[in-house]
């Protein structure tokens, strides 16, 4: 590939890919980076604390299960 | 993080049940030994202190290695132990000649699915956030 063909190439080039505009982002995205990770909480939906609290209850009202549960655990 | 997978997802899974066996060996000492209850359950101890926690921690490596590729819910897989667990429980018993008390049958067809829900509910929140912590998940 001789000196012209590398010119045309890179001209057949910028024309393909246009120049971004703005390469930096207006703004700096490092503090809403760092409020996503730490608002890692736990959602907990509704049919696991009904089966929680069911569970809760049974546990209540039989109390003689907890030491089977308890061997199993 | 990427070293060891399966190791990382056994002490995951061991962990769980590891700090519960606190919980359990100190309602069994005060049971036996401060309100003398007549049952002899340092025979079956060995069940919860030894099986039960490497059943957690191969189940979870079960877990990672055949069952997460396939976006099985690690809840509903943890549920399933205690259909492992109990039988293997229940065994011991008979094998060291432990005489259960007839309160514990009469409970039993209420207390296979509420250790169900209690596993579905460790497995889910307890072991998952082990593994998401420890980078398996």
């Amino acid at each position: 590939m001789n000196e012209h063909e590398v010119n045309e190439m890179k001209k057949l080039l910028q024309r393909a890919v246009k120049a971004t505009g703005q390469a930096e982002p207006q703004r700096d995205l490092w503090p809403a980076m760092l409020r996503k990770l730490s608002e890692k909480a736990v959602r907990v939906p509704w049919w696991d604390w009904v089966l929680l609290a069911g569970t809760s209850l049974v546990l209540c009202f039989f109390p003689g299960m907890v030491p089977a549960l308890l061997y199993h655990l | 993080m990427d070293k060891h997978p399966y190791l990382r997802a056994y002490l995951a899974g061991i962990a769980v049940p590891t700090v519960f066996l606190l919980v359990v060996m100190t309602a069994y000492t005060l049971i036996r030994y401060v309100y003398d209850v007549p049952i002899a359950v340092e025979k079956v101890i060995v069940f919860p202190m030894a099986a039960v926690p490497n059943a957690w921690g191969l189940w979870n490596v079960l877990y990672l290695a055949f069952v997460q590729r396939r976006h099985f819910s690690l809840g509903v897989f943890g549920g399933v132990l205690p259909l492992l667990l109990a039988p293997g429980g229940y065994a011991v018993t008979r094998l060291l000649n432990f005489s259960v008390p007839a309160e514990v049958f009469h409970v039993a067809p209420f207390a296979l699915p509420i250790g169900i829900i209690v596993y579905y509910l460790a497995w889910k929140y307890f072991v998952g956030f082990l593994n998401a912590e420890l980078g398996i998940a």
